[in-house]
């Protein structure tokens, strides 16, 4: 490899060189300047997320092709997603820190660690390889274990980093089998060679793309390898489950994707057939789980498996439209979750933080706006018409549909109507009990992006600027895999 | 002109009911009751104009709705029988208008009480103009609606509530009834328009009705009800009637009459006396052509009438209720017209509706004025000797009572106004039987009876409310007095009526000038030139014959030859459908060839026995005597009868126990059955399984789920390493490598 | 099986003769060596001292956080061999991979050093 390849890989690779000498840079900063300076590690490290995002944007073209061999690709797809987890990111890094300076977690660790999880996210999104993809989900995932368990001495949050490391070291092993069966029948790791090898398929290579699903699957915390999903997210801390519901979701979706499409064509009726059951197992779990749970984390954690199980629907399609409603549903869906986190932080006693949801009563009484917020994303996530989050299943149902899959449809059309169920109970308790306790002030970041992502999903405001100039954006960004 | 007189109260009704806040009670009154008496003078013009000027017309306002075949149009159909109607709607309504004002003057919700009887008058008004029968069923359920919501005007009290509730429910058996009629006459003429099915039935034109593989007559149209095959004519004018029965309060559907005296008393002069209660006689004459042609609904109307008169005359002997005896009066003279419909005597039919109304409408409101006086009591048992408090009052009731006991000296053009209808009634059923029609004959003998035990109760009345000695609160007499000259002026208006009424339209609506009069508004099937109208309806021809010719004789020599062909294929038609038509048929074509023979014109009034002129007579002077007798002379007889009347008391008292019957048949039958469905078909089978079994069952699943959620480390890799398994085992024997 | 599997073909031998070699001692010292045990031959023996405790008693977590920074580095070392074989047919681009590797390294290193993991107290 010579400097000038090395140079252009290294260009394309932008923001996450950036992302990487930046984490080492706050890295030494931090444990030079102690945790007193824990506050601007995590205001530069926010910055140093939104400045890989805008390099990805602008600095970066969009279809800027293969670097470092073939590895790794950026393409509108990668590019998309970058700067949709760019910015969840650096949503999450800001509500966390009212959140940590509270519950004396300060540290300058948390932020570094956020990016580090940032930075294997990018690799994620654009690893055309079976290495590199292993290598940005074990980076990801390394970080994310930590942050888990970040409160370590809290039970619980040490309980939920144990439990989501081992698992996941096991569905490391799964996904390390499965890629490696893949590279023995298929005799290379880059996904173009596979999808030529593929062309001939064996019991090996199908049984290889079975595990290294099953290992993608429980990243996105899709049934049934959801399993941690609950624990974890009520365990860890609360700026960290927001984190984890959206962007590790979307890069996590996104690559699986591109794992599908890219190498594996030829397969596309195998799983397809696997990604079906998972999806209707997601859906499944995640609406009649959530039903009895008085945990918001808790319900939250079933919502994300639910709201993943509807995000496989339009996949199962296999079809172009089919990449497109994913990315529609997820960005509605990442948008949501963070604002829905994001009142959940806003929510604090004199003793702690809220996470009952019957501490939710009568919010609309106390703070009208945070209820108000708070309603309009509940009812987008339930899929109520006039909202995003409706127009997200429904981009979402109708690759099913065309191609075929009205099981599908209809079953995922039940499980909302279930999963309404829990939604319209937390509404119920907002606008119409009385409220026990007040809430003492929400920081102004959490009001702020509570706001925000309810104007988001409010398409009222903005459908007429997005919605067109949007579903080209995401059209032209899912082509990239066709 | 006719726009005026019936949107007019529309108008008002709307006015008074959405800007009665704004515009306060006073204003709302006055607007309604003015309108109101707009349209009623509009309707007197038209009356003139129609009637005796011969100006009949038809507005087509728009077309309601056209779906295929079936339409039905907004019309207004002003012939001389709507223009009677138009002024007995618009006169009584206008006077109750008026009355109201004083009636009404304490009660705090007036706007929206004249609102409602404005609402109520424009659909009366809607129901007589109306030249089809869907609009004529829109005006029925109108004044349906009007009567539950008057009737519950009240609404705070219970009983006025249940009384609302049991009007509108019994109506709509009737109603059921009626649309399943109207569906009839749609499914056999293919129209529901007055004029077209009338002129089908006239002129026995071919008709095709559903399902049928060619075109039959008119008269001899089949349809299948109920997996039997029926006269199309017979069945539509049965059904037509179960409707009249309900809105008329007939005997089985005449329940809710009583009840809905519950009901400030202006209403029941108005609704529940002089007008809605008449809709169904209104219907009967107007489907005059449907009835010529069915003899058996014809007598099924007839013995309904006759029974009701009786029924509902017994019934009012023993009740203490001062408005719930003029309620079953009214009850009883309904039938009286029913059973004149029935035979045929339209004519009459209308005559008595029409001084009903005038005599009716008084003795409610003046009922009203005693009740208004002694502060809401309406038990005449704790009532008496307020004659001399309330001396208008007291005249103007004795007025209305001899006005429906029907004084008068036969043989001469005085008495009051139900002297001369009322005894015109029970001379045509006479006819009609002595014509062979048995029926008709037994109506005769029922109204007579009925016309002694109306004049018995009419007279117990009138001696238990204004003499002998107050049993009430002695403050209540006190105070008793008068009404205001706003309540009285209407009294003494429908004095007038109740008075003059009879003799001034005796000529037009039964006598002389009735050929000139109803015109083609009300029909008789002698005026039919076809084959089978002698079959038809035996005693109408007979008598509608016997009484032209001696009118006109061009008439005579018309009707002769026009018989004169009829009869021989009529016999040869009445010997073959022997077993269908009974002995009217022989007798009728026995009259008609009579009359084809050219013998000597016969005229009714010599015709009928003086013995049969007299009866009516002298049984409401007996009815008087008795009254006197009982209540006049000495207070208590009555009481110590009613104490020591056992069985025949308590059944009368009881209105032979027909609440008592119905509630425990449909009441609660209905209830049960209800019952059954409720907690066994929908709670225990429906939401069991339904939604409250989906439910469960969803969050009995979520529990599971929940529960699952062990927390074990073991099992959340068991769960993954199951999923990969099977995944994997899945594709193994499903895919192309299996 | 294809060619290119093939190639794996000495591994899967290796793994053969390990295990089988592995198996073959354990068998063999169970058959052919004398077996008369006594109390005192089959007690736990440890430097010439009685025993003073379980053996599964718990260690310092200390112990651990060496071990794995140990291993960190041990890792180093194992890559750097290869690396030291091939450097001179590289150049510089092979010469500077392995100092930003190392680069990586040290950055762990400075921030465990300075969080104090390497002391013992």
């Amino acid at each position: 490899m010579d400097v000038a390849t090395l140079t252009a890989s290294l260009q394309l690779a932008a923001p996450e060189v950036m992302l990487a000498v930046g984490a080492m840079a706050l890295l030494m900063f931090g444990v030079f300047a102690g945790d007193r300076a824990a506050m601007l590690v995590n205001a530069a490290a926010t910055l140093l997320v939104l400045a890989a995002g805008a390099a990805a944007l602008f600095y970066v073209p969009a279809d800027g092709g293969e670097a470092f061999s073939g590895s790794f690709v950026v393409d509108p797809l990668a590019t998309y997603a970058k700067v949709l987890i760019a910015a969840m990111a650096a949503a999450a890094l800001v509500l966390s820190s009212t959140y940590l300076q509270n519950e004396k977690l300060a540290k300058c660790e948390y932020p570094v660690l956020v990016v580090l999880a940032v930075l294997g996210m990018m690799m994620m999104v654009s690893s055309r390889d079976l290495i590199a993809l292993y290598i940005g989900i074990e980076l990801q995932s390394l970080a994310l274990y930590v942050l888990a368990a970040f409160n370590r001495d809290s039970l619980r949050a040490s309980e939920a980093g144990l439990k989501y490391f081992v698992l996941g070291a096991l569905s490391s092993g799964l996904l390390l089998y499965g890629a490696s069966l893949i590279y023995g029948f298929a005799g290379s790791t880059q996904f173009t060679e596979i999808a030529i090898a593929s062309g001939e398929p064996s019991i090996g290579l199908i049984f290889g793309l079975v595990f290294l699903l099953s290992g993608l699957a429980f990243k996105i915390s899709a049934a049934p390898f959801h399993m941690w999903t609950p624990d974890v997210y009520e365990g860890a801390p609360t700026p960290v489950t927001a984190l984890f519901a959206a962007a590790p979701k979307l890069a996590a979706i996104v690559l699986i994707a591109r794992t599908l499409f890219e190498p594996f064509p030829v397969l596309s009726d195998e799983w397809r057939q696997v990604l079906m059951a998972i999806s209707a197992l997601s859906m499944g779990v995640g609406a009649f789980g959530a039903l009895a749970q008085t945990n918001i984390k808790r319900l939250m954690a079933y919502s994300s498996i639910a709201n993943m199980g509807f995000a496989l629907v339009p996949l199962c399609a296999g079809t172009l439209k089919g990449v497109e409603g994913m990315l529609i549903y997820m960005t509605i869906y990442v948008v949501t979750t963070t604002g829905i986190f994001a009142c959940i932080l806003a929510m604090r006693r004199r003793e702690g933080m809220v996470e009952e949801i019957s501490d939710l009563a009568g919010l609309s009484k106390t703070h009208p706006g945070l209820a108000t917020a708070l309603t309009v994303l509940l009812f987008s996530i339930a899929g109520v018409p006039p909202l995003a989050g409706f127009f997200g299943k429904l981009y979402a149902f109708i690759p099913a549909i065309e191609a075929g899959l009205y099981w599908l449809a209809v079953f995922g059309f039940l499980m909302t109507v279930v999963a309404a169920f829990y939604y319209l109970r937390l509404i119920k308790l907002i606008w119409f009990d009385e409220a026990e306790q007040p809430l003492i002030a929400a920081p102004r970041e959490a009001n702020l992006i509570a706001a925000g992502s309810a104007l988001v999903v409010f398409p009222i405001l903005i459908l007429p600027f997005a919605a067109g100039p949007g579903l080209e954006l995401i059209s032209y960004a899912a082509g990239s895999l066709f | 002109m006719y726009e005026a007189i019936v949107f007019s109260p529309l108008a008002g009704a709307v006015v008074a009911g959405l800007f009665r806040k704004p515009l306060g009670p006073k204003p709302a009154m006055y607007l309604t009751t003015a309108l109101l008496f707009v349209s009623a003078l509009l309707s007197l013009f038209a009356l003139y104009d129609v009637a005796f000027r011969g100006h009949e017309v038809t507005l087509q306002l728009f077309t309601w709705f056209a779906v295929g075949d079936f339409s039905a149009d907004w019309a207004l159909r002003i012939d001389t029988l709507t223009a009677v109607m138009l002024v007995v709607v618009t006169g009584v309504s206008s006077l109750v208008h008026l009355y109201s004002i004083g009636y009404m003057d304490h009660d705090p919700d007036q706007a929206r009480f004249f609102s409602y009887l404005s609402l109520f008058t424009f659909a009366m008004l809607m129901l007589v103009t109306s030249d089809n029968f869907m609009q004529l069923f829109f005006g029925w359920e109108g004044v349906g609606l009007a009567s539950y919501l008057l009737i519950g005007f009240w609404y705070k009290k219970p009983s006025a509530n249940a009384a609302a509730v049991k009007a509108f429910v019994t109506n709509r058996v009737g109603d059921f009834g009626f649309a399943l009629g109207i569906m009839a006459i749609y499914f056999t003429f293919g129209s529901v328009e007055f004029d077209v099915v009338f002129d089908a039935i006239a002129a026995n034109a071919p008709v095709t009705p559903f399902g049928a593989e060619a075109a039959v007559p008119a008269r001899d149209a089949v349809v299948p009800f109920l997996n039997w095959n029926v006269n199309a004519i017979e069945l539509s004018a049965v059904l037509l009637f179960i409707g009249a029965m309900g809105k008329s309060a007939q005997f089985f559907l005449h329940v809710w009459l009583p009840d809905a005296m519950e009901g400030p008393t202006p209403v029941s002069a108005l609704i529940h006396a002089a007008t809605m209660v008449t809709a169904g006689v209104f219907l009967v004459v107007r489907c005059s052509p449907i009835y010529e042609h069915a003899p058996y609904a014809a007598m099924f109307v007839t013995a309904i009438g006759a029974v009701t008169a009786l029924y509902a005359a017994t019934v009012g002997l023993a009740q203490n209720d001062i408005k719930r005896v003029i309620a079953y009066s009214t009850c009883s003279q309904l039938g009286y017209m029913f059973f004149a419909a029935g035979v045929g005597a339209y004519g009459a039919a209308m005559f008595h509706l029409f001084t009903h109304a005038f005599f009716k409408a008084l003795l409610f409101l003046g009922s009203g004025a005693v009740i208004h006086a002694l502060h809401d009591e309406q038990d005449m048992r704790k009532m008496g000797g307020v004659w001399k408090k309330m001396p208008w009052t007291w005249g103007l009731m004795i007025v209305g009572t001899l006005a429906l006991t029907g004084v008068g000296i036969p043989g001469t053009p005085i008495g009051f106004a139900g002297f001369f209808s009322k005894d015109r009634i029970i001379e045509d059923a006479f006819l009609a039987g002595e014509a062979g029609l048995d029926v008709g004959m037994l109506a005769f003998w029922m109204g007579v009876i009925a016309a002694f035990l109306t004049s018995f109760y009419s007279w117990r009345l009138i001696f238990m409310t204004f003499h002998g000695t107050f049993k009430g609160p002695a403050s209540d007499f006190d105070h008793a007095h008068d009404a205001p000259w706003v309540m009285r002026g209407p009294l003494v208006v429908l004095a007038l009526g109740a008075v003059f009424a009879g003799v001034l339209f005796y000529g037009p609506f039964v006598g002389k000038g009735q050929e000139g009069f109803w015109r083609e508004s009300v029909y008789v099937a002698y005026e039919d030139h076809g084959d089978a109208a002698a079959t038809d309806h035996g005693a109408a021809v007979a008598h509608d014959v016997s009484e032209t010719e001696t009118e006109d004789a061009a008439a005579i020599d018309d009707a002769a030859d026009a018989l004169e062909g009829a009869a021989a294929p009529a016999a040869v038609d009445a010997a073959e459908t022997d077993a269908a038509v009974p002995d009217a048929a022989h007798a009728v074509v026995a009259d008609a060839a009579h009359a084809a023979d050219g013998g000597p014109p016969r005229y009714v009034e010599h015709h009928v026995p003086d013995w049969v002129l007299w009866a009516p007579f002298w049984v409401t002077l007996a009815g008087f005597v008795f009254a006197v007798l009982f209540y006049g002379l000495r207070e208590g007889v009555g009481a110590a009868i009613a104490a020591r009347g056992g069985p025949l008391h308590s059944f009368l008292f009881n209105k032979w126990y027909f609440d008592e019957i119905y509630d425990f048949i449909f009441v609660r039958g209905a209830r049960g059955l209800g019952d059954l469905f409720w907690k066994g078909g929908d709670q225990g089978t429906i939401d069991r399984f339904g939604p409250d079994g989906v439910a469960a069952a969803t969050l009995l699943s979520g529990k599971r789920v929940a529960k699952s959620q062990t927390g074990y480390l073991y099992h959340y890799a068991f769960v993954m390493l199951i999923g990969v398994a099977a995944f994997a085992t899945f594709l193994l024997f499903s895919a192309r490598g299996g | 099986m294809n060619a290119f599997l093939l190639e794996y073909a000495p591994i899967l031998i290796f793994l053969g003769i390990a295990g089988g070699l592995g198996v073959l001692f354990l068998l063999a010292a169970h058959l052919i060596a004398p077996g008369d045990p006594d109390p005192e031959k089959v007690s736990t023996y440890e430097c010439g001292f009685n025993a003073f405790d379980d053996a599964r008693m718990k260690f310092d977590v200390r112990f651990y956080l060496v071990a794995i920074l140990f291993i960190i580095f041990d890792l180093e070392v194992a890559f750097l061999f290869p690396w030291a074989l091939r450097l001179g047919e590289g150049g510089a681009f092979v010469f500077w991979s392995m100092m930003v590797f190392l680069g990586v390294l040290t950055i762990g290193f400075i921030y465990e050093w300075k969080k104090g993991a390497l002391e013992w107290e």
